[in-house]
């Protein structure tokens, strides 16, 4: 059976054949995602009839036109994706779809993790990703009345984390501390965790974990088919938190959830007032705690980067704690240092 | 041969099979089948697996496969694909045993 149908890559750099993705995924209700590494174009001589795309490891923007539905085109689409991940050195492959079209992507061997209805669902194409992720944690499971739970990106670690962390776990009989994993940083994971495992030492009721793929990564960050900036943020914010209700908080028992506040970043408070609005219905805790401050203005991460930035690295000694500092004092941080001087982008 | 990392070969395409390897702890091979035609020829399927993994030498892996009708020769050649590209193998292929 050949409809005379052929896939080819779509080079979105020209202006031209991005309009067409874009009008195309338009009138499927889909907007065209602004962070895309590859996309697919699949044709009927010379008419695009689908397409679809990734980011890192999540495939994205897929759409078959209604006239091509039912022929297989969808599987085109998917396996010319998923061969390319392979190229690429991703084997976890992460899927987004409206809920209508969920069922399409089963059939393509995707298995779903989470949905917000009338909105988005995360597919995944492990088979048991998330449960094998869940029992990973249950593992490190403690059993207690008061068991709360933290996430941190930690970029770098500050008195501002310690102070929470600290805090956190006066409170409770057992704190579950997650660093973010995904190398969106400029500082890389491996010494971020370096630095909170140090930095929490002396604190004998945490267990430190890796974020991995399902807490705040960019496989729960959707961003298109969806009109404005503010639904964006809402949804993922939503995602994120029902994949933490739905599969983290019973493989570790968590009652409680802490955040520190949010004074600049627009997306983190709303986060955490959806957090607060999500958790709290199943009757898990939200507590917000205030920035610990010095000098009257609050200790944040980003700080202590644009000290760094600057040179002033004796700047920063009263903002973090003595591991954060010595580490950036010594020879191995120079090439981090370099990193963050020339670094641009918001983190 | 042994599986070292996860590795896919295949298409979605109608008459031909996704396979996906993944090295597994316990010895053993785990068959996850998804088939169009899983009522008529899953059993057929699981075998042609089973048998082309055995041949190749693999004691444990676990195997998902996503199936749009493929022919038993099809199954076979995109296990091997898969299995060589999972052991890391890219040269000095045994043909003897895979053919």
């Amino acid at each position: 059976m050949d409809y005379g149908i052929e896939d080819r890559r779509i080079f979105l750099d020209d202006i031209g054949e991005r309009k067409k993705v874009e009008l195309f995924l338009n009138n499927e209700g889909i907007k065209l995602d602004k962070n895309l590494d590859y996309t697919v174009g699949v044709y009927d001589s010379k008419q695009l009839v689908a397409t679809g795309s990734f980011f890192k490891n999540t495939l994205r923007c897929l759409a078959v036109s209604s006239e091509y539905q039912g022929l297989g085109v969808t599987n085109t689409v998917v396996s010319h994706l998923m061969n390319e991940q392979y190229y690429r050195g991703y084997t976890d492959i992460f899927l987004y779809t409206k809920c209508n079209t969920a069922k399409f992507f089963r059939n393509t061997g995707f298995n779903e993790v989470a949905r917000i209805e009338d909105a988005v669902v995360l597919m995944e194409s492990k088979s048991k990703g998330v449960q094998e992720y869940v029992e990973s944690l249950s593992k490190k499971r403690v059993n207690a009345d008061r068991v709360a739970s933290i996430v941190v990106n930690a970029n770098p670690f500050t008195l501002g984390h310690q102070y929470l962390i600290e805090k956190v776990a006066s409170e409770n009989d057992v704190v579950h501390v997650f660093v973010v994993s995904e190398d969106a940083s400029i500082i890389p994971f491996s010494v971020r965790y370096d630095l909170v495992k140090k930095g929490t030492s002396h604190l004998k009721n945490i267990i430190i974990h890796k974020s991995g793929n399902y807490i705040i990564s960019s496989a729960t960050f959707p961003s298109y088919f969806i009109k404005d900036g503010k639904t964006v943020v809402t949804t993922h914010a939503k995602l994120d938190l029902e994949i933490f209700k739905k599969y983290i908080v019973p493989a570790l028992g968590i009652n409680r959830r802490y955040v520190g506040e949010e004074p600049y970043c627009e997306v983190t408070k709303k986060y955490n007032e959806i957090m607060k609005l999500t958790l709290e219905k199943d009757g898990i805790e939200c507590r917000i705690i205030p920035r610990l401050e010095q000098e009257g203005k609050a200790i944040s991460a980003s700080r202590v980067r644009a000290y760094i930035k600057e040179g002033k690295i004796e700047e920063i000694k009263n903002l973090v704690p003595s591991s954060t500092y010595e580490y950036f004092k010594c020879r191995a941080a120079e090439g981090l240092i370099e990193k963050i001087k020339n670094n641009i982008g918001r983190h | 041969m042994e599986i070292k990392e996860v590795s896919i070969a295949g298409t979605l395409e109608s008459s031909d099979i996704l396979v996906r390897i993944e090295p597994k702890e316990e010895v053993g091979i785990e068959i996850e089948l998804k088939s169009s035609v899983e009522k008529q020829f899953g059993r057929q399927i699981r075998k042609v697996i089973n048998n082309t993994l055995e041949t190749m030498g693999v004691k444990s892996a676990r195997v998902i496969a996503t199936d749009k009708g493929a022919l038993d020769c099809v199954i076979k050649a995109r296990v091997e694909c898969a299995t060589f590209r999972a052991a890391g193998v890219t040269q000095n292929f045994n043909w003897e045993v895979i053919g």
